[in-house]
């Protein structure tokens, strides 16, 4: 029999959560689908070793909606993949999150993982990430003493790390909506299809006219040591012509960027080429 | 230790138990309700598949103290009495259970899958199942199985 010994508290209101997090000590950890928690504990993995305090975040209401205002989209941190996947408002208005969404796990993770503690537990594979960068996804974030906003660019800060101190809890996913004449991709490669880590991944956001790139996002996971995106690529296509020859030359420098930003590993070799096609082939179906 | 309360298998039960146990220990062991099984531990092979609020979860990822006050549906409450419910005699029928380990764990996925969606396409069973890993079958003689219940289900109502 498996026993993480420890307590775990199950409060019933955000306000509950902020004050047992700012009475706590380094061994307190917010426990949401516990995917990566209990997993983590299970392994004796160190982010988790000596915790003494699960505070379960799964009764608190506050942060369980997806609420659309304007030009705005709100995602409660507590919302889980399988929520994600059956709003109307994520198919609607953010097709690559729920892109993204959908190929996480399997039903059972879907059903209990959460979009907040994917991009808290900043595993190089997690899949949201590359999908809410091109969305320019900024985080709300609580302490019993302080409210603050935050991009998830600037949150994110290295693998398996992030700016959340201790008392923080994040709360909100905040989202522009993009207008009509975006489009976007979103892409995964595994070893398989389901329950399986990615290996790459890559979306692509981008509103053109007449041919013109008006606005070009592009940011990758699993391949990068945390998700990023590509701000070189993003300003040598804007204002171009998005014609076959701009998708090759961008292919090509994703490829120098990537090694720039990895060094060479032994993955690289096949890995190099496979995003460069995979580039190349996401910007020739969006034109 | 804490005492939790929830429903299991349609009755309410109250134990005490440690908060830091995973659902897949409680079920096995204080409830000796041994269908759910261990096969990874990890959320990789769901042997350990429950339905937690009608939502199929993996019970090795799921502590005894977040359970409190939920519903809990494991392989042992879904026949009616001596009668095997439909997907049960379904999946016997079609060749579906071979070594058998799998599959309590596969019989949840789908009979969660049928809730939701009477009608399923068979790339929204294989989406239902992906996360039930089977060595024996192949897979093909499950989905049979699947597809055969949704068929039955509709005659019945
Ligand atoms: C079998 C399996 C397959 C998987 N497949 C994929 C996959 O294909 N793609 C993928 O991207 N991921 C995958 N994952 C990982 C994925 O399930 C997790 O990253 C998940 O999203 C984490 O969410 P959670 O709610 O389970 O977080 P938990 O495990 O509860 O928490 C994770 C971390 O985030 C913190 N945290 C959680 N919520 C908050 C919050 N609101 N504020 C501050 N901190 C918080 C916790 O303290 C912890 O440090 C897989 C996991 C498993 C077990
Ligand atoms: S034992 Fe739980 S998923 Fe494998
Ligand atoms: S029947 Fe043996 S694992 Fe599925």
């Amino acid at each position: 029999m498996m026993n993480l010994n420890c307590r775990i508290l199950s409060p019933g209101s955000l306000a509950e959560v902020l004050q047992l997090l700012a009475d706590q000590n380094s061994s307190t950890k917010i426990l949401a689908g516990g995917t990566d928690v209990v997993t983590g504990i299970k392994q004796g993995s160190k982010r988790f070793i000596n915790t003494d305090l699960l505070v379960d975040i799964n009764r608190i209401p506050e942060i369980k909606n997806i609420k659309k205002d304007k030009n705005k989209i709100t995602i409660g941190a507590g919302v889980t993949f399988s929520d994600l996947c059956a709003s109307e408002i994520i198919s609607n208005d953010l097709p690559i999150l729920k892109k993204a969404a959908s190929t996480i796990g399997s039903m059972q993770i879907r059903n209990r993982a959460t979009i907040a503690g994917n991009f808290v537990n900043n595993a190089p594979c997690a899949d949201t990430v590359p999908a809410l960068l091109v969305y320019n996804a900024v985080l709300e974030i609580e302490s019993l003493t302080s409210k603050k906003e935050i991009s998830l660019q600037e949150f994110l800060s290295g693998p398996y790390k992030t700016q959340l101190k201790p008392g923080e809890i994040v709360t909100k996913i905040i989202i522009p909506v993009p207008d009509d004449n975006y489009r976007g991709d979103f892409y995964k490669l595994g070893r398989r299809r389901a329950v399986a880590i990615s290996r790459l991944t890559l979306a692509v956001l981008v509103r053109h006219e007449n041919n013109t790139i008006k606005d070009i996002r592009i940011s990758s996971g699993a391949i990068t040591p945390i998700g990023t995106r590509f701000q070189n690529l993003e300003k040598f296509a804007s204002r171009k012509n998005f014609d076959e020859n701009l998708c090759r030359e961008l292919s090509q420098k994703i490829g120098e960027e990537v090694l720039a930003a990895t060094g060479l590993r032994w993955s690289s070799a096949y890995k190099l080429p496979v995003i460069q096609q995979m580039l190349f082939q996401l910007l020739m179906n969006l034109r | 230790m804490m005492e939790i309360k929830f429903t299991l298998n349609k009755r309410e039960v109250v134990i005490q138990t440690e908060p830091g146990i995973r659902v897949l220990d409680l079920l096995r062991e204080s409830f000796n309700l041994t269908g759910t099984k261990e096969g990874c531990g990890i959320g990789e092979c769901g042997a350990c598949t429950i339905l937690l609020n009608g939502l199929a979860v993996n019970s090795c990822l799921v502590l005894a103290a977040q359970i409190n006050g939920c519903d809990v549906l494991t392989i042992e409450g879904i026949a009616e009495g001596n009668e095997l419910h439909p997907l049960q005699k379904n999946f016997l029928l079609h060749g579906a259970v071979q070594c058998g380990f799998c599959s309590p764990g596969m019989v949840l996925s789908s009979y969660a899958l049928l809730e939701k969606i009477p009608n399923p396409t068979d790339e929204e069973i294989k989406d239902a199942i992906a996360g039930n890993l089977c060595r024996c079958t192949g897979y093909k003689q499950i989905i049979d199985a699947v597809k055969e219940t949704a068929k039955e289900l509709k005659m019945i109502k």
